[in-house]
């Protein structure tokens, strides 16, 4: 095992999951928690002890003493050290990210439980389309989970909104690290009516406060790692770096004669949607509980997520995870090679040039694994910019003609339609996303032409083909951000597809 | 990186009061952003500062007393201690050319 992929080998039981604080905890910011101390004339130095609750035989004693490495319940794994046995929920569990993530973390031997209400499910449902892989009912994955990989997952349907079960099965878990992925993840979901947009307000942003107070009164201890988005930050026309959600030290700002750091400061957020804006929302909710509380998490920021390939759901059928094309769910990259597969143009909005940062399924799930191995400090709220690299959306079509033309001989052509959305066609972009490779060791394995290509491995394939030609007059857009409902026009069609050259592709 | 030197209340006494050389303290909390932030400019500073003053942090949370002591209501703050007295102390996140600024007073 290299030395390289422990990240977190320094890490101790002040991070741990598994300790509860005990001594003078209090959990006021230092100017409030002082006038305590002094009204307490308590002359103890340690007022912050940790109790094991996996070896209570330790007695109380100082969290900072007992590093991960040293610790044997901490045990080394491919992505650093993993608590044995560690519990970890997943709220959202059906989805294409959770469903994934189950079968990846039960694959290390993690103990999996999660929730879902099928809402996704509905959702894609209510627009009249299907996931073109199709995927089992919950009761034949969970089943397939365990004949085939032997993973047992405790599955409980729960909506994130009943905070009462949700309560209870928290209680009966007492997960170690909760991975929240039950949000509706749709832009153009929540720019179609009031009551779209209300519901996914609704869902997203209370469903998350409620799971807050849930944390606060049975599992401050647990990690929260919560999926946000890169789109929360839109594209500032500043051209200003896209930092990871929090200005660094050297930040500075200049205003008459005198200086400022901005260092530490929440950076600006510039929402492109409702549901962008409830992931802002979030964002300062989670922020909030862990300055109040205590809690702990760690906001993902993720690029544009694409692909299919996991070696656990790529295991079975039953196990194979969710691919939405539909103008609602469907996200670019995943669209773009079931249009391929069908000789449908690939459309790109307006000029194509907005820039995006992106990331394959198989490094996304990489790096919640690691997020998870290294839990932030009591109070701490982190935030990590999940991609792997950016490019345009236009090389990027650019890159899935190339591979669809040249490797699976088809004729791919693409498209330039009316964007519905209110974007800046052409903008800087200056994203950082450092956080990951240096604090948590993580370093992309999947190149987007590789994810690209066992795509079309798998969607060429004449029962998912054809499932694609199904629904195909769902995936141009017809939900604008003005309110109407129409057809987008098409402004050009690119016959003579000039390849996107690798360099525009930036891997890390 | 954060900064080599964390004090605690077991060496402060040695390694901050009773120091040869000058030492800024960096007050700091894992809840507390700035703090968070700041890091890579006191690694910085450590290194262009080595030999001159002793740059080093102690979290406030596990090491209350010391920081009562110090009177402690705001992070981060920053104390430059010289002889094991106060040459100057602020209170609220900083840029590197102000953290220059105190540290220039000592060296």
């Amino acid at each position: 095992m290299s030395a390289y992929s422990m990240h977190n080998q320094d890490k101790t039981c002040w991070n741990c999951p598994a300790i509860d604080l005990a001594g003078m905890v209090d959990f006021r910011a230092c100017g409030q928690s002082l006038q305590i101390s002094k009204a307490r004339s308590d002359d103890s130095d340690t007022y912050i002890l940790a109790r094991c609750k996996r070896n209570p035989g330790l007695g109380v004693y100082d969290p900072t003493t007992i590093t991960f490495a040293e610790c044997p319940e901490w045990i080394e794994r491919p992505y650093g050290y993993l608590l044995r046995d560690m519990r970890v929920m997943i709220l959202g569990i059906d989805g294409y990210l959770g469903w994934t993530l189950a079968l990846w973390l039960g694959n290390l031997g993690i103990k999996v439980s999660g929730i879902d209400n099928y809402n996704r499910r509905n959702w894609v449902k209510e627009r009249g389309a299907h996931t073109v892989v199709p995927i089992s009912r919950m009761s034949e994955r969970l089943h397939a989970a365990t004949s085939v990989l032997g993973i047992d997952i405790n599955f409980r349907e729960i909506d994130i909104m009943d905070r009462a079960r949700l309560a209870e099965f928290i209680d009966e878990v007492k997960p170690e690290a909760i991975v929240h992925y039950a949000e509706c993840p749709s832009a153009p979901y929540s720019m179609i009516d009031a009551e779209h947009a209300i519901l996914v307000q609704e869902n997203n942003v209370l469903g998350t406060l409620g799971l807050l107070f849930i944390m606060r009164d049975l599992v401050p201890e647990t990690s929260l790692i919560k999926l946000g988005t890169m789109g929360e930050y839109g594209t500032p026309l500043t051209g200003r770096p896209i930092f990871e959600g929090i200005f660094p030290a050297d930040a500075i700002l200049k205003w008459d004669n005198r200086e400022w750091s901005l260092g530490g400061e929440l950076t600006p957020r510039d929402p492109v949607s409702f549901y962008h804006v409830s992931k802002v929302q979030d964002t300062f909710n989670v922020y909030e509980s862990c300055k109040y509380w205590w809690l702990r998490s760690y906001d993902v920021m993720q690029g544009v997520i694409y692909g299919i390939h996991t070696d656990q759901v790529a295991a079975d059928e039953r196990l194979r995870t969710r691919f939405d094309i539909d103008e609602w769910f469907g996200t670019v990259i995943n669209r773009f090679v079931a249009q391929a597969v069908i000789g449908f143009p690939l459309s790109i909005y307006g000029a194509g040039e907005q820039l995006r940062g992106f990331i394959a399924l198989e490094d996304a799930m990489q790096c919640m694994v690691r997020l998870i191995a290294s839990p932030p400090d009591p109070g701490q709220y982190g935030v990590v910019n999940q991609m792997s690299g950016y490019c345009s959306i236009r090389s990027l079509a650019e890159t899935v003609a190339e591979i669809g033309s040249q490797e699976f001989g088809l004729t791919v052509r693409i498209q330039r339609v009316e964007n519905p959305r209110v974007e800046a066609d052409i903008h800087p972009f200056e994203p950082i996303y450092d956080n990951l490779p240096k604090e948590f060791a993580f370093q992309p394995k999947v190149s987007p032409e590789m994810e690209i290509y066992r795509m079309f491995e798998l969607l060429t394939q004449p029962s998912i083909k054809q499932r694609i030609e199904e629904k195909k007059h769902l995936i141009l857009p017809r939900t604008w951000w003005s309110g109407q409902k129409k057809p987008v026009e098409t402004l050009e069609v690119i016959d003579e597809v000039e390849y996107a050259p690798r360099a525009k592709v930036y891997l890390s | 990186m954060p900064p080599e030197l964390k004090f605690t209340s077991a060496n402060f006494q040695t390694e901050v009061i009773g120091s040869d050389v000058p030492v800024m303290v960096d007050f700091w909390a894992s809840w507390c952003l700035p703090c968070k932030a700041i890091e890579p400019i006191l690694s910085e500073l450590a290194e262009d500062y080595k030999g001159k003053v002793k740059i080093g942090k102690i979290n406030v949370d596990q090491n209350r007393k010391i920081a009562s002591q110090c009177g402690i209501q705001g992070l981060p703050t920053f104390i430059l201690f010289s002889s094991g007295r106060v040459i100057d102390r602020r209170t609220g996140s900083q840029s590197k050319s102000q953290l220059k600024e105190m540290l220039n007073r000592v060296s």
